[in-house]
């Protein structure tokens, strides 16, 4: 089942986060909107980056595009939400 | 215990567990970096199986762990060929897959075949292009992709290449088909390898009811 409705897809990046890089639930649950994330989670480095998004295409059942990732994209939680949330809502 | 298996290429080693006699099972695991992540996950399975009676072997594929082919001297063709090799030597009649593991067991002579969140060619490849931009990049013929030199050769094998028709396991949080869906921990994205044996417990009774049904 994809998700299909903005709550299931901002735990969904939650979940992607909290399984790519190896967190605790409780670590995860605490990301709000303006948690920072790529430059200040250190598991987060330039390869975890590319698994983050590889797994945000399988569980969205998304395409990105390396054009549509730039520097502001991993910026904060809010702001990959709002990226999934665009690719897979429309 | 440490097995050796010979195909036209050479010789590899192979780990082999569970009792002599019985069903043996052979395990085919992802290429390149996610099989240094799920190989502790995979043998963890086959210790399962092996208290359930069930025999199972890993080859080492030419060029990859303890084999002494160098890393870009690797082909999709010589991954299946001893892979086969090593089925036929072990009498290992079925396959377990992790992920783009299922691209490799194509040309062994089986009776079954079960795979855990199979991987075409595409999406590996799709993958390991946004890894090379997210590491150092190419050379001549070959390209290193987080720490593993490739070959172009192998990268265009691995492109059109699709996995053989099997029991389909998949977690739950993928959105893809599958004969069946378990809640458990994707190990193959992680940046360090990790565990989990409760998760391996439950493949390897689905692993086992389906050799025995």
């Amino acid at each position: 089942m994809l998700p299909d409705g903005a709550p299931e897809v901002i735990e969904t990046v939650r979940a992607v986060l909290r399984d790519v890089l190896g967190i605790s639930a409780e670590r995860a649950a605490a990301f709000r909107e303006e948690t920072p994330l790529f430059g200040a989670l250190p598991e987060l480095d330039s390869m975890a980056v590319a698994g983050v998004l590889t797994e945000l295409e399988d569980r969205l059942g998304i395409l990105i595009e390396d054009d549509d990732v730039d520097g502001d994209t991993l910026e904060t939680f809010g702001a990959l939400t709002r990226f999934a949330q665009a690719k897979a809502l429309g | 215990m440490i097995g050796h298996f010979d195909w036209a290429g050479g010789r590899e080693a192979m780990l082999r567990l569970g009792p002599d006699a019985g069903a043996v099972v052979i395990v085919a695991l992802p290429a390149f970096e996610e099989a240094n992540r799920t190989r502790t996950f995979a043998v963890t399975v086959m210790r399962a199986l092996a208290t359930g009676g069930i025999g199972s072997v890993l080859p080492d594929l030419p060029g990859t762990n303890d084999s002494l082919m160098r890393t870009e001297d690797a082909t999709l063709a010589g991954w299946r060929a001893a892979f086969a090799a090593a089925a036929r030597a072990t009498g290992a009649r079925w396959s377990v897959a992790i992920r783009s593991g299922a691209l490799i067991d194509a040309e062994a002579e089986l009776a079954g075949r079960w795979q855990l969140a199979p991987q075409d060619g595409a999406g590996l490849c799709r993958e390991l292009d946004r890894l090379r931009q997210a590491g150092s990049g190419a050379s001549d013929d070959t390209v290193e992709i987080a720490g593993n030199r490739v070959s172009g050769a192998l990268l265009d094998e691995l492109r059109p290449a699709v996995p053989s028709t099997a029991r389909v396991v998949r977690l739950a949080s993928d959105a893809q088909p599958a004969d069946l869906k378990l809640d458990g921990p994707p190990l193959w994205r992680r940046a360090e390898p990790d565990n989990d044996p409760g998760f391996a417990a439950v493949l390897a009774r689905d692993i086992a009811a389906w050799i025995g049904g």
